[in-house]
């Protein structure tokens, strides 16, 4: 009890001291020892953001990124988990394809973006493949890693309950490779969203991304800031979720 | 039901056992004691279809075991790892279910007595993790009973526990194996337990792995861990098998 | 055999697009590429574009090393202060780096500087975070060892505290330099002030699909070689683990 009450208080000192630095900084703005062209005093950029919303204008470029992004992320999955599992049993399909898994991985995904523009345009094909690509690689080397984690002692117990391959595939394998498949998917989903972002800034491609990038050239900082947020918050909230469905499913650890 | 005739298994230039033979009738509790590097492991494991035989036979209701069979229930020393950590201790019970293709409405009714039987009912949504050592071993056992095999094969099963919770198991293993009347196999190194155990103790010997003595068991049943390890019979056995664990 | 692969699908990328089946304008060729790529290296552009990128990769990781592990040995040593800060860090560490692309060109206009800053505040998070926990980790009897022995306040973090939060705090540095050179490419590609991912924007602008191509096998060596050169460089100084 005392320590949820300590937990609580010090969560309201957290709050406190956030609160402070946009305070702080509302106070410098105001001072002019920050430039306000290019550092608005906080709450205009929450009153832009408050504007986007109830004018209806951020949920269509919001909507846009978003798609775009788990279009690509969950492309990602299911070719990661299946080319995972089909190769994570045959030693040489493990030794074709994981040194060029772990070779393509520390590639920037947005460096795809180039030879992608000129094979397919400027087009939300384009985006999504990109985002696929990139988001690939962490799950499939976690898929591998975890098909092929399964504890000698546990092979040896789905022998003895003559399981059929399927069986062990689904009962066994499936669920002790789970962790390290999830472990990828939570890297590539914050890979998505920055490359789904850097995507729409480069092909212009109606976005949360390009609509701050106009904003830049307009010298819209406070635009720019309300991107910020919005952006802040949709990885923040993509990132806790992804965390708490791992968390559930992978609940008996 | 079980017989080893002329059986050795090498592995390469080294021999682990050589030209081992005996029987197991059934309803039989047989226990292999022996000192560590004799083998006895590598005997269960040859009984179990996990590991192949070099020369000579191995037959479970004169087939040539070739390979595991469900009739043959494992109990692993390492319990932790023979237990699925991502399924409850219904879901490991049920897994045993599932492979034997039972209809998963027949389920509960089947996991229930089990849990009873173990004393796991109170435990049975947990999952491995959440379990202390003695109920995860007892859970590996309520698996292997819900395969309803014929035969038990144990590894020392209790190698890995503390001593009081190792009683309280054995005391369990008898019970069941008598109620259940089921054939068991049951490898120890610790003399004692094997004596206590068992209507006939099998004594190996090491490097090679070989026989080097069958006894008998003629101590009353049920047993009792205070009143029959005092019976001058038990003092008796231990002091024949005693040389034997390389001492 | 890992490079088995790559050499088959060059080969077939090179067949098919001999027998027309891949358009030349988007998929050129490996032929074609390789000798692009030999180009650039030998007449030096290619070279010059990469010391820009990694000029501005080092000076993000640089000044995030910094400020990542001052604050987060700060941090680290006092709960409190990590506590009152949790919000902040939660609220502020998921905003993807490509977010600040617009503010950093307001800043900083087309220069080596705004790509720095961009990368800077993708790799200040992992060092941060690494710092924070590696000092909190310290054995309590290290520094209570230092305090026996007389030493000042400055001199167990130098000599007791930080030497042994180094290792956690090395892996840190490792997986923020991959990050830096990750982030600056995608701000020269979305930008493209100066460097590789400038080099292959251009490229594609102006329709050379061979030299995008090249330059971006090329960036997939750098990147290969310097993650596999950072783990040896750990390995080699961590010896004693």
């Amino acid at each position: 009890m005392k320590r949820a009450f300590t937990k609580m208080s010090w969560s309201l000192v957290s709050v406190a001291f956030f609160a402070g630095l946009l305070i702080a900084w509302k106070l410098a703005a105001d001072a002019k020892l920050l430039n306000p062209l290019w550092f608005p005093a906080p709450d205009r950029s929450f009153a832009k953001l408050w504007e986007w919303i109830t004018s209806g204008a951020l949920w269509s470029p919001l909507a846009d990124t978003v798609w775009r992004m788990f279009a690509g992320w969950l492309a990602a999955c299911v070719a990661g988990v299946s080319i995972g599992a089909l190769i994570a049993s045959s030693t040489a399909g493990r030794r074709l394809l994981q040194p060029t898994a772990e070779f393509l991985r520390p590639l920037p995904a947005s460096a795809i973006l180039p030879p992608a523009i000129l094979v397919l345009g400027f087009s939300n094909a384009m985006i999504v493949f990109v985002v696929a690509f990139g988001c690939v690689w962490p799950i499939l080397l976690g898929a591998i890693h975890g098909f092929g984690s399964l504890d000698q002692r546990l092979v040896e117990v789905s022998r003895l309950l003559n399981l059929t391959a399927w069986q062990r595939a689904w009962k066994f394998q499936l669920p002790s490779a789970a962790p390290y498949i999830f472990a990828g998917m939570r890297v590539s989903i914050a890979i998505a969203l920055i490359v789904t972002v850097a995507s729409e800034m480069l092909s212009s491609q109606p976005g949360i991304g390009y609509l701050m990038l106009v904003a830049a050239r307009a010298f819209r900082s406070a635009d720019i800031f309300a991107g910020i947020i919005v952006l802040g918050a949709l990885g923040f909230l993509t990132n806790y979720a992804t965390q708490r469905v791992e968390d559930w499913l992978l609940r008996w650890r | 039901m079980l017989e080893a005739h002329g059986l050795s298994v090498a592995y390469g230039a080294q021999t682990i056992l050589r030209d081992v033979s005996f029987d197991v009738a059934e309803h039989e509790f047989v226990c292999l004691v022996g000192p560590s590097g004799c083998g006895k492991t590598t005997l269960l494991r040859t009984l179990a279809g996990l590991t192949a035989v070099s020369s000579g036979s191995a037959r479970f209701k004169a087939r040539s075991i070739d390979g595991p069979q469900t009739e043959l229930a494992v109990v692993f020393q390492d319990y932790a790892r023979a237990l699925l950590p991502w399924r409850s201790v219904r879901g490991n019970i049920a897994l045993a279910l599932e492979a034997r293709g039972i209809p998963s409405a027949e389920h509960a009714g089947r996991i229930a007595p089990l849990l009873e039987k173990l004393r796991l009912a109170q435990h049975a949504d947990k999952f491995p993790s959440q379990l202390s050592g003695g109920m995860q071993q007892r859970l590996q056992i309520a698996r292997c009973l819900a395969q309803e095999p014929q035969v038990l094969l144990m590894d020392e099963p209790f190698g890995s526990l503390d001593a009081i919770t190792r009683q309280e198991l054995q005391d369990e293993v008898a019970r069941l194996a008598k109620d259940e009347r089921r054939t068991v196999v049951f490898v120890t190194h610790d003399l004692e337990e094997a004596i206590y155990l068992g209507d006939r103790v099998i004594a190996l010997a090491a490097n090679p792995g070989r026989i080097a003595e069958i006894v008998t068991i003629q101590l009353p049943r049920p047993r009792n861990q205070l009143t029959t390890r005092e019976d001058p019979r038990f003092l008796e056995y231990r002091h024949r098998l005693y040389r034997h664990l390389g001492h | 055999m890992g490079a088995l692969l790559p050499v088959l699908v060059l080969s077939l990328w090179e067949a098919l697009s001999r027998a027309g089946v891949l358009s030349e304008d988007g998929f050129s060729r490996p032929s074609r590429f390789f000798v692009a790529g030999a180009k650039a290296l030998a007449d030096g552009t290619l070279l010059v574009q990469t010391a820009q990128t990694f000029a501005a990769a080092g000076q993000a990781l640089a000044i995030a090393a910094f400020a990542g592990i001052v604050l987060g040995a700060i941090l680290g040593l006092f709960r409190p202060l990590e506590r009152a800060a949790s919000l902040t860090i939660e609220s502020l560490r998921p905003i993807p780096s490509v977010a600040l692309i617009p503010l950093s060109l307001l800043l900083f206009g087309f220069s080596r500087d705004m790509s720095a800053a961009v990368a800077a505040f993708a790799c200040f998070w992992p060092i941060l975070l690494v710092t924070i926990s590696a000092v909190r980790s310290v054995d309590v009897r290290l520094i209570e060892v230092g305090r026996l022995l007389g030493y000042s306040l400055p001199n167990i973090i130098a000599k007791f505290a930080l030497p042994a939060a180094l290792p956690a705090i090395l892996v840190g540095i490792r997986v923020a330099a991959g990050i830096a050179i990750v982030v600056t490419v995608t701000t020269e590609i979305v930008t493209n002030p100066r460097g590789l991912g400038f080099a292959m924007t251009m490229a594609a602008q102006s329709l050379q699909a061979d030299l995008v191509w090249a330059t971006l096998m090329w960036v997939g060596v750098i990147g290969y070689l310097l993650n596999w050169g950072l783990e040896r460089l750990e390995r080699r100084w961590l010896r004693y683990r």
